[in-house]
């Protein structure tokens, strides 16, 4: 009798009247998050530049603080707040999480410091593991990646706790491409470093007002060149790797610049680099 | 009785180093103005049509002769005076000094004419097939051009010698580099100033003497206006909006400073863009006037429509044509990473939305459109010209 009590007290009197008002807290919190998300998205999808990225790191945050809100309103109302039942409501869940659903609940932790650490942002590009793309949507649970071969990945945010997460443009317009030549060792390297540089000078795509880089790096193979510039848009990234490397190889082909020739059994030092823009 | 404006006429060509290039601020008025105008527009999705003085219907446009008598073509002669008078101290302490203006802003009649006044020779640029070989000749001229003391030479146009393209960058390239060096002599380059922030990437123009013509603000673009027109006509321009006069007999001062003010913001304080602007708006009455000559300025600015979701091919046709101070339709293609047949088909849907207008035989951003594309190109990072 007295156990019984002892949880009867944990809860307040529950009435028609309170369940009515958490029933319409829960329903315009619903309500509130996906006019604000739908709205900054919408919002965000129309700007450009730097100003999108802040639009877009706004969805999470305005999400996490719509539900902190709700949480603040609704517990005094269902709990009596005092410490000894926070102590027992949270050792219940903790033992219900520990047991059933700790990846679910970590994910959802994780979210929430993804909204204020902001490892990654609608609009980012990054790579989680094998994944690289576009961030389209920060979700409570996981990250939505849209990869440039069109699919959607859904990713836990619980990779945020052990897997590094390469973001490449950081919440701004800035995301460095690579793209690569690999030539014959004879070449005259101080020809091909300006006419690399002219290839990047000339790109429409070009963030003229950012660093462009030409590396070279010898192998035994050959040379390996590559440009490192950034486009005007993180959306341009493969169009601008393209043109850089389609006026590239026009350039030093019509200078008859010979190719690198690979060996048959070495495998390419820069495994997978071409596959995205950063490398 | 000569106006208040006219007593105190700025002049409306005074060239001034590009350092002290300050563009005009819209009044306080106007932008909240504009801003109610902008909120009801989105909320009820119609434009505001609020307190029009006269109805719009009652106007038509002037007639092509007329037109050409109010508001003949720019005659920039008299910013060739002011640009001699800036170049005897710049030319003493650099080999090259440049005169950048806007599309239509001049800079090529304005060289010209300095050169023709001065007897110095003016430089040919290369042609297209030049350009696209990277044939780098065209640059000999400079060496058998005028006496060693004094400028030397004038190249009017410096984005006729430039392509953006790995062969079209060599020749001027080499000829800025030779310029800087003063290998070349003295010698005063007018240029886009499209094409002066590229080349300022390209090669590196930093320290290098710049002068530009100075931002009208509403007052001077009223005076200008006033005195352009056909001399002896007793004209009286009134604002569609207010019914005050603007421009003419006795102007009211505030409200031509606030009519004319929002124009030249609109135009970045650029004469050339304004004075398009001006032609387009004049109406006359239908009917015959009580007020001999009157003519009336609409409040609407007349714009060719450029949507925020314009697609990259559009955009890029865009900056690449203001990149290049104009360009043909083969030059265009050689300059984007498309094909032509992709590029004629952006440029020729680009045409029918009067974005793109044809301009001394090459296709040119419209220059009614030049604030809406400077300001697309702005919000999406695209470089910009420093005016």
């Amino acid at each position: 009798m007295e156990e019984s009590n002892r949880y009867v007290r944990l809860f307040n009197d529950i009435d028609a009247a309170t369940v009515a008002t958490v029933a319409l807290i829960l329903v315009a919190t619903i309500l509130l998050i996906v006019v604000s998300q739908r709205g900054l998205n919408w919002l965000a999808n129309r700007l450009h530049g730097q100003l999108r990225f802040r639009v877009f790191a706004l969805v999470p945050l305005t999400r996490l603080m719509i539900l902190i809100a709700a949480i603040v309103i609704i517990v005094p109302m269902i709990i009596d707040p005092s410490l000894r039942n926070m102590v027992t409501l949270f050792g219940a869940i903790g033992l219900a999480i520990g047991f059933a659903l700790k990846d679910y609940v970590s994910s959802l932790i994780a979210g929430v410091v993804s909204a204020v650490e902001l490892p990654y942002r609608p609009g980012d590009w990054v790579q989680i593991e094998d994944t690289y793309g576009e961030v389209k949507h920060v979700g409570m649970r996981t990250v939505q990646i849209q990869t440039p071969d069109d699919d959607l990945v859904d990713m836990p945010h619980l990779k945020l706790w052990d897997t590094p997460v390469f973001n490449a443009n950081d919440g701004g317009p800035s995301l460095q491409c690579v793209a690569s030549f690999y030539l014959a060792v004879e070449v005259e390297a101080g020809w091909v470093r300006q006419a690399l540089k002219d290839v990047a000078l000339t790109s429409a795509y070009l963030k003229v007002d950012a660093p462009i880089v030409i590396v070279a790096e010898e192998k035994p193979w050959g040379t390996h060149y590559r440009i490192r510039a950034y486009p005007v848009d993180p959306r341009q990234q493969f169009l601008f790797v393209t043109d850089l490397t389609v006026r590239g190889k026009r350039v030093l082909g019509e200078a008859g610049v010979k190719s690198a020739v690979l060996p048959p059994d070495t495998v390419l030092d820069a495994g997978g680099e071409m596959s995205r823009p950063r490398g | 009785m000569p106006s208040p404006l006219e007593n105190a006429a700025p002049d409306p060509m005074k060239v001034v180093e590009l350092e002290a290039f300050t563009v005009p601020e819209n009044t306080p008025r106007s932008t909240s103005r504009r801003l109610f105008a902008t909120l009801k527009t989105w909320l009820t999705g119609k434009r505001d049509a609020q307190r029009q003085a006269i109805d719009e219907e009652k106007l038509r446009k002037l007639p092509e002769v007329r037109l050409a008598h109010l508001v003949p073509p720019v005659d920039w002669s008299p910013a060739a005076d002011d640009l001699a008078e800036a170049l005897d101290a710049h030319l003493a302490r650099s080999p090259i000094v440049f005169f950048i203006t806007p599309p239509y802003g001049g800079h090529e009649a304005v060289v010209a004419h300095w050169a023709k006044k001065h007897g110095v020779a003016l430089a040919v640029p290369p042609t297209l097939e030049a350009l696209l070989t990277g044939e780098t000749r065209w640059r000999e001229q400079f060496a058998f051009m005028g006496e060693a003391d004094g400028p030397r030479w004038a190249l009017p146009a410096l984005e006729r010698c430039l392509l953006r393209s790995t062969r079209g960058i060599h020749g001027v390239r080499a000829f800025l580099t030779d310029a800087l060096a003063g290998k070349l002599g003295r010698g005063v380059i007018g240029c886009d100033s499209w094409s002066y922030a590229y080349l300022a990437h390209l090669v590196g123009l930093e320290g290098v003497p710049t002068l530009t013509l100075a931002a009208l603000e509403g007052e001077a673009l009223a005076a200008y206006f006033t005195q352009a027109g056909e001399k002896g006509a007793r004209l009286t321009v009134y604002s569609a909006r207010t019914g005050h006069p603007l421009v003419g007999e006795g102007p009211s001062a505030d409200a031509s400073q606030h009519e004319l003010q929002i124009l030249a913001a609109h135009c970045r304080g650029h004469l050339g863009v304004a004075w398009h602007y001006w032609r387009e708006r004049l109406r006359e009455p239908v009917a015959d006037s009580e007020r001999d000559g009157e003519l009336w300025l609409l409040d609407a600015l007349a714009e060719a429509e450029l949507s925020n979701d314009t697609g990259d091919v559009a955009t890029l046709v865009l900056h690449a044509l203001l990149l290049h101070g104009g360009l043909d339709d083969r030059a265009l293609g050689e300059v984007l990473p498309y094909s032509h047949h992709e590029v004629l088909n952006a440029r020729l849907a680009l045409t029918r939305r009067e974005l793109v207008v044809e301009h001394g035989g090459r296709w040119q951003v419209a220059p009614l459109a030049y604030a809406s594309v400077r300001a697309l190109l702005v919000s999406r990072n695209y470089l910009v010209d420093p005016l």
